[in-house]
């Protein structure tokens, strides 16, 4: 039975979205019972399937008996339980925040419930899959549902996920044509196999094309700068609903996928044609790194500016899982984790503040700390700690293991990048913090309370923010043990 | 020179590939017109699945069942593989289509036009 955890994971969400519709025909008002049902038990599935991996290490799960190269295999380590498990706790906090802060229009909608439930499900294959065709199929699978959930408001958010619809599927296909390319190479679509035989022919330039086309195709999923021009447009249009879990799963898990194939298929040493390729990896890293911090600094609607926060976020990860080591490879994995968190906790901020204050851009933000609940304020303040990586958040041990791997390899560029986004981050907080604690005109001191669901999802986010701090020891250690066990 | 000519006569498949997908992506970047821009995306598409078929065609091969009694050849069969990849491709690319579709359509009764530059137009005046 344990050994079927994973299969388990993926088939919870994808059983209940497809057959939402049938259930729910009479009585269109349980469909957001029964997503929450799902996701519940889809976190008691990824705890159990921690606890098995901890205990027994990696384990590859072969699809109907048939085991890898010949059949399907998805690979079940340490990195894909913790992945599994954080994208399932955000993904819970998120519905119960979606519920509260849905439009009428939205509740009722039945397929609006059964499209988040098929993106889990999609996302719970793409972190398990370990053959590149099957991170093709997955990344449709989550990819056209998220087109659709960010569509779902209507209006101009229509033309914003037609938008994502057309670069999202341009990286799909260039990432489906990096991995004919790697197949015409080697005649094998597994990545343990692909492992074995690129290294005799990484100098081909068959290879070396379709580990091109596949980081294009995966860095328009992960919204890596230059091409993030589709993500800010679609979370700020998307339904304040579904916005954390969008802007939570999405491009942290295709960034999953790209460290799975980088770190199979490219080793620390490789370098194609006198350019090594994890050099080039961590410099565009500090690129996404710097930039989207600085386009976040400008922004004047919140939720924008929180959108670039985690497009420069993406960079950070990349530099700490391109630095070539295990201390910067398991900071960047560590912060991967913890960026998932926070962005849900700032989307659910501006989700709130929209909700009750009808407030979306900075300027209205003014003097909004002396009426918004008390609840919001302590996660505004506990998430931005987060974000500027103060001791004792998680975020603070991402950053410091990832600056340390700079130092161990030394590249001090990408030691300063991150000490250089850092005070990005603090700087446009800060303008946040200056508008929020802003002393009001007129003074009226009754706050507003909010709803317990909220509440509910806003203290689990502010929680899991200083709990993962806590436990980034362990969190990080089992991160590395995937990596000496032959994990990956 | 001669050489890069005679390259590309040799494998004519892959010029045409070549040109289906940087047509495919000229068309998505030229018209303003949603839905010729869908037709562009499908070229690119279906451009990437032309190339799967292509590098696994084999002249004089057959279908890759094993008759039993008859010794199993590997050079006179073709690679099922691809053809199975092409298949599912396929298959993400139709749905892929019915997506855009129902976006265009909803753009459509809610703007009243496809054109891009309209549509940002009206979005801008908002």
């Amino acid at each position: 039975m344990s050994s079927h955890l994973p299969i388990l994971l993926f088939l919870a969400p994808f059983f209940m979205g497809v057959s939402m519709p049938i259930l729910t025909s009479k009585k269109p008002a349980l469909s957001p019972n029964i997503t929450l049902a799902t996701v519940s038990i889809m976190v008691v599935l990824a705890i159990l399937n921690l606890r098995v991996v901890l205990l027994e290490g990696p384990i590859e799960y072969a699809f109907g008996g048939w085991t890898a190269p010949l059949g399907i295999a998805w690979v079940n380590d340490s990195i894909a339980a913790i992945v599994v498990l954080t994208i399932s706790v955000v993904s819970l906090l998120s519905v119960i925040y979606g519920r509260v802060v849905v439009t009428s229009e939205l509740a009722k909608n039945t397929p609006h419930y059964a499209l988040i439930l098929i993106m889990m499900s999609g996302l719970v294959g793409l972190i398990f899959a370990a053959d590149l065709f099957n991170i093709f199929v997955f990344l449709e699978v989550a990819a056209l549902t998220g087109y659709a959930l960010v569509g779902a408001s209507g209006g101009k958010s229509l033309v914003y996920a037609l938008r994502y619809l057309l670069l999202g599927t341009l990286g799909a296909t260039l990432y489906l044509l990096g991995v004919s390319y790697l197949y015409v190479a080697t005649g094998t679509l597994n990545m343990a196999d692909l492992a074995d035989r690129l290294p005799d022919l990484i100098t081909s330039t068959a290879v070396a094309a379709g580990l091109i086309f596949i980081f294009l195709g995966l860095s328009i999923k992960m919204a890596l700068i230059p091409l993030h021009s589709w993500l800010p447009d679609a979370y700020v249009s998307a339904p304040s609903s579904v916005a954390p879990l969008l802007a939570s799963t999405v491009t942290k898990v295709a960034l999953v996928a790209w460290v799975r194939i980088e770190y199979m298929l490219i080793g620390p040493n490789v370098d194609v044609s006198r350019v090594p390729v994890l050099v080039l990896l961590e410099e565009l890293g500090v690129i996404a790194a710097l930039i989207g911090g600085a386009l976040a600094l400008i922004q004047t609607d919140l939720k924008r500016m929180f959108a670039y926060g985690g497009v420069s976020h993406i960079g950070l990860i990349l530099i700490g899982v391109s630095l070539g080591n295990d201390i910067g490879f398991a900071g960047g994995m560590f912060y991967l984790i913890n960026d998932a968190v926070m962005q849900a906790g700032l989307f659910m901020i501006a989700g709130v503040v929209l909700y009750y204050h009808n407030v979306s851009t900075l300027d209205e933000l003014k003097g909004l700390g002396h009426i918004a609940s008390p609840w919001l304020t302590v996660t505004l303040i506990v998430v931005a700690i987060g974000m500027v990586g103060l001791p004792p958040t998680g975020g603070f041990f991402g950053k410091w293991n990832i600056i340390l791997g700079a130092l161990e390899a030394q590249h001090y560029i990408a030691a300063f990048a991150v000490v250089a986004s850092t005070l990005l981050t603090f700087g446009y907080f800060l303008k946040v913090f200056a508008k929020w604690f802003h002393h009001p005109q007129s003074v009226e001191a009754n706050s507003i309370a909010i709803e317990p669901g909220l509440r509910v999802s806003l203290g689990a986010i502010s929680f899991l923010i200083v709990a993962l701090g806590f436990m980034s020891d362990s969190v990080i250690q089992s991160l590395l043990a995937s990596l000496n066990n032959g994990g990956l | 020179m001669t050489e890069l000519f005679q390259t590309l006569v040799q494998r004519p498949n892959f010029v045409v590939f070549v040109i289906l997908f940087l047509w495919g992506i000229y068309i998505m970047a030229a018209h303003p017109n949603f839905v010729k821009k869908l037709i562009g995306l499908y070229i690119v598409q279906t451009s990437a699945i032309f190339f799967l078929v292509a590098f696994s065609a084999k002249n004089g091969a057959t279908v890759p069942i094993i008759i039993e009694g008859v010794a199993a050849d590997p050079s006179l069969y073709v690679n099922p593989l691809p053809h199975a990849l092409t298949v599912t491709a396929i298959v993400v690319q139709v749905a892929t289509l019915g997506v855009s579709l129902a976006l265009v359509s909803a753009i459509y009764r809610r703007f009243g036009t496809l054109d891009e530059d309209e549509v940002m137009g009206q979005l801008k005046n908002e």
